[in-house]
């Protein structure tokens, strides 16, 4: 037997590319006769496009074509077009130039005149909500959706309704969207001891390490794209959809991804725009994406301005939470940010009763996107402190209220008090205390040692950990190894080793004997889950499994026809196909390919089953007769909805004189169902957790509230966690109970640390201050020394992008 | 968007001095008819060459080799490495010295390529990413240990931090892991794996004493 | 109009093998000339686009801007182009000046430190980011602040010795040689001229477009730190946000001669408070002769803060200043 992959550490097979350069992202690629494109960006944060002169930069050497507005799809309100005629935030792309050299074409850029009309903008959602307030968008400030409309909407509160604002308590007026769960002014009611708090969340860039680089060319007739994105096979989808082409003439290289984080889950404007430019130039081009229009185009996390009020009883239980989030939705769309905050919230407090209020109001900021934990990485940072008021208030333990209140595997999640495949918070919290040392490092809890003085937090994070219904493509070729199609992404989560797996120990291969092919559409993927919302450990170990199965359904029907006997008596094992009773009789699996090409139909993949997505047919039908070919839905059983969580317990000092802060301990521990790849999920926990220090304690925007535009575009003024701003030595763990309704028993897990690292800081933040919870995110020096020296704060109450 | 005017007809084409540079640069054996970055001699830089300005055709010793480059007295080492000599391993994070994608070993230093002239490391020993490995392919003892350790995620910050553990093994061969922090604090890491870089780092040390 | 970045523009670039030649260049071009040492500052302003200049002296080949000399004085002499990891690491500047070594120690990051020089540290421009990103500002020959209007974002902006410009100076090394009364030397065709380190950076009083008194034509060659203040006991400190990388939000230096627990001579400079390394030169008569004491040092720390005048968004940089000239002057520091 081969030894199990699932649970040990394995070499990802990219990573020797990865660190000899050999690895190609998407700038790295070159194309003969490649040009450059620059983009020329909105200078303003709304304004119209009333005139556009491009005649002297057409006239330069070398410049060979200009794309506007008029040269791309339109799209309806309030989608994000390719380029416009109407920025609605300062960055946004109006066109592009072509030329054969970037200087030439950054020269020309400069050279084209745009003739703007400035337009009123607005960039806090409180303020456009105000009676006079200005809207982001001409057609208004809320793009609303219920069971029978879709549209946008001015949506304005009453001036009354700002009465309590100017003291910082959030102001709310007529929600957009509610929903409730029993009767939370009963549940308040019935409480012993109430919490109430404004709470304030600022939006963030993703920032991932690589920009947005793409370059474009077409040849008979096909477009081929390099592109940098979390999601290879639905990337090729959405582009097609941007482009309205066909799906078969658009070849997607997506081999490596330097981060995505939410920001690159399909298709981004820009690879159209490279596509349309290359098309009108008609030579390759290279649209080189810097880190300051990373800034503006690479997506961001919306921000919350809310409020919550939760009711105790004095055994700790939560009666009643009553939930307000006013959603910052950048200029386009509508995030699911808030909704799902408040799904998350109910998940992890089981509230007896619940309210959720909220609106999503447009404002002139860079478009958002899901980030990492989108809503829950907030809403979690954002209450956990809360709860951490209420337990005080009780004399409860912290982790012992979180405990009480956290679901067991018959909890209920969101308004509609869904069920669960499984969830183990209260085993993660005391696996998190264990590893932690939480007893004694509590002792330590609001000691001064000189100037520092110590808090301890902790954070309960769950999300979303898995989705089902994707295809699995496998073949086994005559070299007797196993050829894993992935049509995920490869933004270094492992992914694309770690779900083959589930491929590879049913079929008792050895690790070495499985090839993993992924990145290039031209190398047939089946159809996948996005790379995104920690989806696809579950999804595709499931979808592997699948196809696994069908594979060795059809390696035992080859063996019984050539050697006799039931199919039911062969086994699978160190590379044969083997009668149970009589191992000696058997073939190789490389035989056994052979054997599937000379037979045909369903062996080799010429029949294919019909519940098959499209593009997971026409992959197996180009991989048709080079082995035994495997395709197969995952159709597997699966009641409820399935949700990782992540317990984080952090550590911190803060120097009273300077407001400096140093995270000195962290522990993170996992209820993800079943680990696969123990150092990968260590490495996800930890790096989620830092992107959750980055939220709680550095990263925001600044914008200049009269001129409407930021300034914290740099990654020394956004200010990412660096090496010295985490711990040295992180610890970190697992539960490793697999989820009964997922045949690996994987979970996801890429979301759930981010809330986890941002809570338990603001939850030692708050405990190093003697309880007081500052209510706002980043906590950052200024923030944190302006509360212990009781002066002036570096904000005003509400205020946002500061 | 029927108001808007758009012009995109550039009436007569005009020649600039580039025209005529054009001819006076020798290509020869430079690489630069291999460049794409810098086609044409560059719009600004088209002037006649100033007395004691800098020659552009000039000598770089990448990764032990000899390499004859036509550089502009603007361009940045990050660039002629990626676009002039084809060595796409050392890569652009920001381009603006803040997160150490674009780290190269200038005479064993570890520097920002993105943010120095390439005439500013004639005559100077410059080595990137793909140098690290010796010719047969045996990995440095700082790659082997992030094999050993299965370093990084996206990885699109490995080769710089790779080079900044060079650099750091080659001067502090016995780090504590605060030093190795500290070594590597000018790189970033946006997936945060720090914890795993930490261990590479530590084994890379390790892996040095071993085999020096 | 168009927001076009991460370009440079074109310009000559010149490598001068000695300090002569160097001057003769930057004679010649005048205005149209930059000095680049590390060009950490410099590549900023060329891929903004916004500074533009025609000819480029690069100064990474004259040797004798480069080093570190012992003087007769019992001294050191530190060439302009001396790298800060090397200013940070050599022996002597450790062991005898610490405080140099401590505030180059905590520039940006390890590559920074390597390239960037102490020369370039102590004339990079400051980073009022309104300023930066182009905006005609007083400072960029225009004719209002943008960082003092009623809601302007002006977190890392200065509360003391404002003159219609808001912006700090960011050097971290700068109130380290304030504090060691170190001598900057410049050459130009007119010969040579030494000033003293607190005359040499200045505010926008005296030049609102110039953080030093350095003038076109003007070459900082070395930096002389007389033996004043060897082996004094030394406090450097930097307040900021992220470990690496960042900018001080506030950073203080100082330098203590203590004899039986008095305090016989002390200089005391903070940065990121106005738009120079200030020199607290009022608290320094206050503290000396006295004993060295909680109270003192609390003393100081409140008179030092007595003029500041914070903006909309920084209030906290006031208590940060005091709580630090506090820390500098402590027992325990």
């Amino acid at each position: 037997m081969a030894e199990k992959t699932i649970g040990r550490d394995i070499v990802p097979p990219d990573l020797v590319a990865k660190i000899t350069g050999r690895a190609r992202y998407a700038e790295d690629f070159r194309a003969e006769g490649m040009v450059f494109a620059k983009m020329l960006l909105s200078p303003m944060p709304h304004a119209r496009v009333r005139r556009i002169d491009a005649s002297e930069a057409l006239r330069m050497e070398g410049v060979l074509g200009v794309l506007t507005a008029e040269d791309v799809p339109e799209v309806s309100t309030p989608s994000e077009p390719i380029l416009t005629m109407e920025p609605v935030y300062e960055g946004e792309p109006i066109l592009a130039v072509a030329a054969v050299d970037e200087a030439t074409a950054a020269e020309a850029v400069e050279r084209i005149v745009v003739d703007l009309e400035p337009l009123p903008f607005a960039l806090d959602p409180l303020l456009s909500l105000r009676p006079d307030g200005p809207d982001a968008r001409l057609e208004g400030n809320i793009y609303h959706i219920d069971d029978d409309v879709r549209e946008m909407r001015t949506h304005k509160w009453a001036a009354a309704d700002f009465d309590g604002a100017p003291e910082g308590r959030l102001p709310m007026g007529e929600p957009a969207f509610d929903w409730s769960i029993g009767d939370v002014a009963a549940g308040l009611e019935q409480a012993d001891g109430i919490v109430e708090e404004t709470l304030i969340h600022q939006s963030l860039t993703h920032h991932p390490m690589e920009p947005r680089s793409c370059m474009a060319y077409w040849q008979n007739g096909k477009l081929h794209v390099h592109v940098s994105t979390q999601s290879a096979a639905r990337c090729r989808a959405s582009l097609a959809g941007m482009l309205d082409m066909d799906m078969e003439d658009l070849v997607v290289v997506a081999e490596f991804c330097g981060g995505g984080f939410g920001s690159k889950i399909t298709a981004h404007p820009t690879m159209a725009m490279t596509a349309l430019l290359s098309q009108k130039v008609g030579r390759p081009v290279m649209l080189r994406v810097t880190r300051y229009e990373e800034n503006y185009i690479g997506r961001a996390r919306p921000g919350f301005q809310a409020w919550a009020k939760m009711g105790f009883r004095s055994d700790g239980r939560m009666t009643g939470l009553d939930l307000y989030i006013v959603q910052d939705q950048g200029p386009y769309g509508r995030s699911g940010d808030a909704f799902t905050a408040a799904t998350v919230a109910s998940l992890t407090y089981q509230p007896e009763h619940m309210r959720f209020r909220g609106v999503s109001v447009f404002t002139n900021t860079p478009p958002r996107s899901a980030q990492r934990a989108p809503g829950g990485a907030q809403i979690i940072g954002m209450l956990e402190p809360l709860v951490d008021k209420a337990a005080r208030e009780l004399g409860m333990d912290r982790v012992a209220i979180r405990r009480l209140n956290a679901p067991a595997s018959d909890g209920w999640v969101g308004p509609n008090k869904g069920s669960l495949t499984s969830a183990y918070p209260k085993e993660a919290l005391d696996k998190a205390a264990e590893i932690f040392g939480w007893e004694e490092r509590i002792a330590r809890s609001g000691q001064t040692n000189g100037t520092r003085v110590t808090g301890i937090g902790v954070g309960l994070s769950p999300f979303v950990g898995g989705s089902t219904g994707f295809d699995g493509l496998l073949v086994i070729r005559p070299d007797g190894k196993l050829y894993v199609h992935q049509g995920i992404g490869n933004l270094g989560t492992h992914s694309i080793a770690d779900t083959a797996r589930a491929a590879s120990d049913l079929l008792d291969l050895a690790w070495e004997d499985v090839v993993v092919v992924w990145g290039d559409s031209a190398r047939h993927q089946p159809w996948s889950s996005v790379q995104a919302g920690s989806q696809t450990i579950h999804a595709h170990t499931r979808a592997n499994h699948a196809a696994a199965t069908q594979a060795k359904r059809k390696l035992q029907e080859i063996a019984a026809r050539d050697l006799g006997g039931s199919p039911n008596a062969y086994e699978v094992g160190d590379g044969r196909i083997f009668q149970r009773s009589n191992p000696g009789r058997g073939m190789t699996l490389a035989r056994a390919a052979e054997r599937a090409i000379e037979l045909g139909g369903a062996y080799d993949g010429h029949e294919l089953d019909e519940d098959l997505h499209a593009m997971t047919r026409a992959s197996a039908t180009a991989l048709a007769g080079t082995g035994l070919v495997s395709a197969a839905k995952d159709t597997y059983p699966h009641d409820g909805s399935t949700w990782s969580w992540v317990v984080g317990m952090a550590e911190v000092a803060i120097d009273t004189e300077t407001g400096a802060l140093e995270i000195m301990e962290f522990t993170g521990v996992a209820d993800c169902g079943t680990v696969v790849h123990p150092r990968s999920l260590a490495a996800q926990i930890h790096g989620g957790c830092i992107q959750g220090f980055g939220i709680a304690r550095s990263q925001k925007w600044v914008y200049d509230p009269k001129w409407g535009v930021p300034f914290a575009k740099r990654f020394y003024t956004a200010r990412p966690p660096g090496i010295l701003d985490v711990p040295l030595s992180p610890r970190w763990g697992a539960l490793d109970i697999p989820d009964p309704q997922t045949p690996v028993g994987a979970r996801g897990i890429g979301e759930p640390p981010v809330g986890a690292g941002s809570a338990a800081i603001t939850s030692a933040v708050a405990d190093a201050l003697g309880g007081e919870c500052l209510c706002r995110t980043p906590l950052t020096t200024d923030v944190i020394l302006a509360a212990i020296e009781g002066t002036e704060k570096p904000y005003r109450p509400l205020e946002t992008h500061v | 968007m029927d108001d808007v005017e758009i012009i995109l007809d550039a009436g007569p084409k005009t020649y600039s001095r580039r025209t005529f540079i054009k001819g006076v640069i020798a290509a020869g054996a430079a690489v630069s008819a291999s460049g794409y970055l810098f086609r044409g001699p560059g719009l600004l830089s088209a002037r006649p060459t100033a007395q004691g300005s800098v020659e552009r055709l000039i000598t770089l010793s990448v990764n032990g080799q000899q390499r004859r480059v036509d550089v502009l007295p603007h361009e940045t080492l990050a660039m002629t490495l990626r676009y002039k000599l084809g060595l796409t391993g050392t890569k652009l994070g920001c381009d603006r010295a803040e997160c150490g994608a674009c780290t190269v070993l200038i005479d064993g230093v570890n520097h920002y390529s993105c943010s120095m002239l390439t005439h500013q490391v004639r005559g100077r020993q410059i080595t990137t990413i793909e140098g690290l490995a010796a010719a047969d392919g045996t990995l440095h003892p700082v790659q082997q240990a992030v094999v050993d350790e299965g370093g990084f995620q996206c990885a699109f910050c490995a080769p710089g931090f790779v080079m900044s553990m060079a650099a750091m093994v080659a001067t502090n061969p016995d780090p504590t892991r605060e030093e190795a922090a500290h070594a590597l604090s000018g790189n970033l890491c946006r997936c945060g794996d720090y914890n795993k870089i930490l261990n590479c780092a530590m084994r890379a040390a390790e892996l040095s004493r071993t085999t020096a | 109009m168009a927001m076009m970045r991460d370009m440079i523009p074109g310009f000559e670039l010149f490598q001068p093998a000695d300090i002569d030649d160097a001057v003769e260049l930057l004679d010649r071009h005048g205005s149209d000339a930059w000095v680049l040492a590390g060009g950490l500052d410099s590549f900023d302003w060329f891929k903004d686009r916004i500074k533009r200049p025609k000819a480029v002296i690069e100064l990474g080949a004259i040797g004798e801007l480069t080093g570190i000399r012992e003087t007769d004085d019992g001294g050191l002499e530190i060439g302009a182009m001396t790298s800060l990891a090397d200013v940070a690491a050599h022996p002597a500047i450790r062991e005898r000046f610490g405080l140099l070594a401590d505030a180059a120690g905590l520039v940006a990051t390890p590559q920074i430190r390597n390239q960037g020089t102490l020369g370039g540290n102590l004339c990079q421009d400051t980073r009022c980011w309104y300023y930066r990103s182009g905006w005609p500002c007083y400072r960029a020959g225009g004719n209002t602040c943008y960082a003092a209007a009623p809601q302007a974002m002006n977190r890392e902006h200065c509360v003391l010795g404002a003159s219609r410009c808001v912006a700090v100076n960011p050097a971290d090394t700068a109130p380290a040689v304030v504090a060691l009364d170190a001598k900057m030397v410049i050459r130009s065709r007119g010969g040579e001229r030494v000033v003293d380190a607190d005359d040499f950076f200045i505010g926008p009083a005296i030049d609102i477009t110039r953080m030093t008194v350095l003038e076109p034509g003007d070459l900082l060659t070395s930096v002389r730190i007389p033996a004043d203040w060897a082996n004094a006991t030394f406090y450097f400190e930097k307040v900021r946000d992220r470990v690496a990388w960042d900018f001080a939000l506030v950073s203080v230096a100082s330098a203590l001669k203590v004899e039986g627990g008095t305090i016989r001579d002390v200089r005391l400079a903070v940065n990121g408070v106005a738009p120079y390394p200030m020199r607290l030169d009022m608290v320094e008569q206050a503290v000396v002769g006295q004993r060295q004491s909680e109270e003192v040092a609390a003393n100081a720390g409140i008179m030092a803060i007595q003029r500041a005048r914070p903006l909309r968004h920084n209030d906290y940089k006031v208590p940060l200043m005091r709580n630090l000239v506090r820390r500098a002057l402590r027992e325990t520091a």
